[in-house]
C-alpha cells in the first residue's frame, strides 16, 4: 500500500478509535474502592513484601502502603488498572492539591496524589520517616 | 536476473486491523464480556504499532542488506514455487519461536519485546503494541540459516509478515476456545492469553507464533487453566502511557544497571544478557525465582501446569 494512502488510514484510524473509546466512557479514571482493594493491588505486584496497612488519598486514586518490614510503598490508579512501587528512591514535592512523587524510575516517573490539607502532613510524615 | 517481489502484506492488513478492533469493541459492549478497553492504553498500543511500521521503514535496510549479502554468498536457490513458500513459512515460524523465547530469556532481547507485554489489557490493540527497537537486538541473525538454505530474503519477509498477521486475531478475550484439533496444532487466543500472563504459573511459556507444536516439542507449553484467570501485564507494571518511555525504558534500565559503580565486568555483562530480573545482589527476581517463591508458599501447585520440573 502506498505511503500516501497508508499514513492517512493509520492517523484517522487511531484518532477515530480514541474518540469512540472516549465517547463511550472508557477514559473514566479508576478509583480504589477501599483499603482492601489497595492492599490487594500491592500484593498483586509485591507478594514477597506483605503490607499491613493502606491509607487512601482523598480522591481514592492512590494509597500509601505500610509494609510489615516498616518500608513504605505506593499504589495508584493507572488507566483502568493499578500500578505499585516501593518508595525507596524518589523526590517529594508539595503541590496545590497534594503531593507530587517523582520516582526515579523511567517506567513510572511521576505520581500526583490529591490530598486534603489534613492528610498531607500525615502522608509526608510517613513517607519521609 | 528477475527481481523477486512479494506484496507488503502488513500494510494491506492495516484497514482490516482497524475494522476488527471496532468489531471487538462493539462485541464487548453488546455482550458485556469478552475483554475490556481503556482509551489511553489503546491509543498507546496503536501508536506503538504505527511506530513499529515506521521503524521498519527507517531501519529495515539493515536486515535487508544483511540477508542480501548472505544471498550473494549462498550457492543454494530453492526457487519460488508454492511448496517452497509453505516450507519457508513453517521454518520461519520455528525461527519465530526461538527469537521469541530469547526475547523472554535474554534481557537484551527482552528490552525490545517488553513493550508488547506492557499493557494490562488483552485486546486486539495489544497485538499492535509492537517494538521500535528490534533491529538493535541483532536477532536477524537467527534468520540467516533460512537465507543460506536458499530461501530468498523477499520470501522470508513475506512469510514473516503473514506470521505477524496471523498473530493479530489471537490477542482477544472475546474468543474462548477453538475446536480441539485447532487448539492442538495452532496458536490460539487461549494459548496466547497464557503467554501474556504475569501469574507465576504463566511466566515464560507458549512462545509460538502460528504453530503451538513448537512449545509442545520444546517443553514450554502451558494450557490455560479454568481455575486461574490470566492476569495480564508485566511483573512490575508500567506507570506511563508515554510511547517513548514504553519503547525505551528497558534499554535505559540496562544502561543504568551496567554502569553502576563497583561491578565486575562479568556482572555488567550479565545485566545485558541474563534473564530479565537478574541482579548482582539478588535484589530482584527472575521468572524462575518468582516460580520458586510461589511454590514455597503453595507447594500444592508443584508439578501442575506451569510448575513442572523441566
Amino acid at each position: 500500500m502506498p505511503l500516501n494512502v497508508l499514513l492517512p488510514v493509520v492517523v484517522i484510524g487511531i484518532i477515530g478509535i480514541a474518540v469512540i473509546l472516549h465517547m463511550i466512557g472508557l477514559t473514566a479514571p479508576r478509583r480504589l474502592a477501599d483499603k482492601a482493594e489497595a492492599l490487594a493491588a500491592w500484593a498483586r505486584e509485591f507478594p514477597e513484601s506483605p503490607a499491613i496497612d493502606a491509607r487512601l488519598s482523598a480522591d481514592q486514586r492512590a494509597a500509601l502502603i505500610e509494609c510489615a518490614d516498616g518500608d513504605a510503598g505506593l499504589v495508584w490508579c493507572f488507566g483502568a488498572d493499578t500500578v505499585a512501587r516501593p518508595l525507596v528512591d524518589f523526590d517529594l514535592l508539595d503541590t496545590e492539591t497534594g503531593l507530587d512523587i517523582r520516582l526515579h524510575d523511567v517506567a513510572a516517573p511521576r505520581v500526583s496524589v490529591a490530598l486534603t490539607p489534613e492528610e498531607r502532613p500525615r502522608w509526608k510524615g510517613f513517607i519521609l520517616a | 536476473m528477475t527481481e523477486i517481489t512479494y506484496p507488503d502484506v502488513i500494510s494491506y492488513a492495516v484497514p482490516i486491523f482497524i475494522a476488527a478492533i471496532l468489531i471487538e469493541l462493539l462485541w464487548i459492549n453488546i455482550k458485556g464480556r469478552g475483554g475490556r478497553y481503556e482509551t489511553r492504553d489503546a491509543v498507546t498500543s496503536l501508536i506503538m504499532g504505527a511506530g513499529n511500521v515506521a521503524s521498519g521503514v527507517a531501519l529495515g535496510f539493515i536486515a535487508w542488506g544483511f540477508f542480501m549479502m548472505l544471498w550473494e554468498v549462498t550457492p543454494l536457490d530453492l526457487g519460488t514455487s508454492w511448496w517452497v513458500v509453505a516450507l519457508c513459512f513453517v521454518l520461519d515460524d520455528l525461527r519465530y519461536y526461538w527469537v521469541h523465547r530469547f526475547g523472554h530469556r535474554v534481557r537484551w532481547v527482552w528490552a525490545s519485546h517488553v513493550n508488547h507485554h506492557s499493557s494490562q489489557h488483552y485486546n486486539l490493540t495489544t497485538a499492535l503494541r509492537q517494538t521500535w527497537t528490534y533491529t538493535f537486538t541483532f536477532m536477524m541473525v537467527v534468520r540467516a540459516p533460512l537465507v543460506l538454505l536458499g530461501f530468498h530474503p523477499a520470501m522470508i519477509f513475506f512469510v514473516g509478515g503473514l506470521n505477524l498477521i496471523y498473530q493479530f486475531w489471537i490477542h482477544t478475550e472475546a474468543i474462548g476456545k477453538m475446536p480441539r484439533w485447532f487448539e492442538a496444532i495452532l496458536n490460539t487466543p487461549s494459548h496466547h492469553r497464557v503467554h501474556h500472563g504475569r501469574n507465576a504459573r504463566y511466566l515464560d511459556c507458549n512462545y509460538a507464533g502460528v504453530f503451538i507444536i513448537w512449545d509442545k516439542m520444546f517443553g514450554t507449553f502451558v494450557p490455560e487453566q479454568t481455575e486461574e484467570k490470566v492476569d495480564y501485564g508485566l511483573v512490575h507494571n508500567l506507570g506511563t502511557f508515554n510511547p517513548l518511555r514504553v519503547a525505551f525504558h528497558e534499554w535505559i534500565g540496562i544502561f543504568r544497571d551496567m554502569t553502576q559503580r563497583g561491578l565486575t565486568w562479568r556482572e555488567r555483562l550479565m545485566y545485558a544478557i541474563a534473564p530479565p530480573g537478574w541482579s548482582h545482589d539478588g535484589s530482584r527476581q527472575t521468572s524462575d525465582q518468582i516460580k520458586a517463591h510461589h511454590l514455597a508458599n503453595r507447594p500444592q501447585d508443584r508439578e501442575t501446569p506451569g510448575f513442572e520440573s523441566r
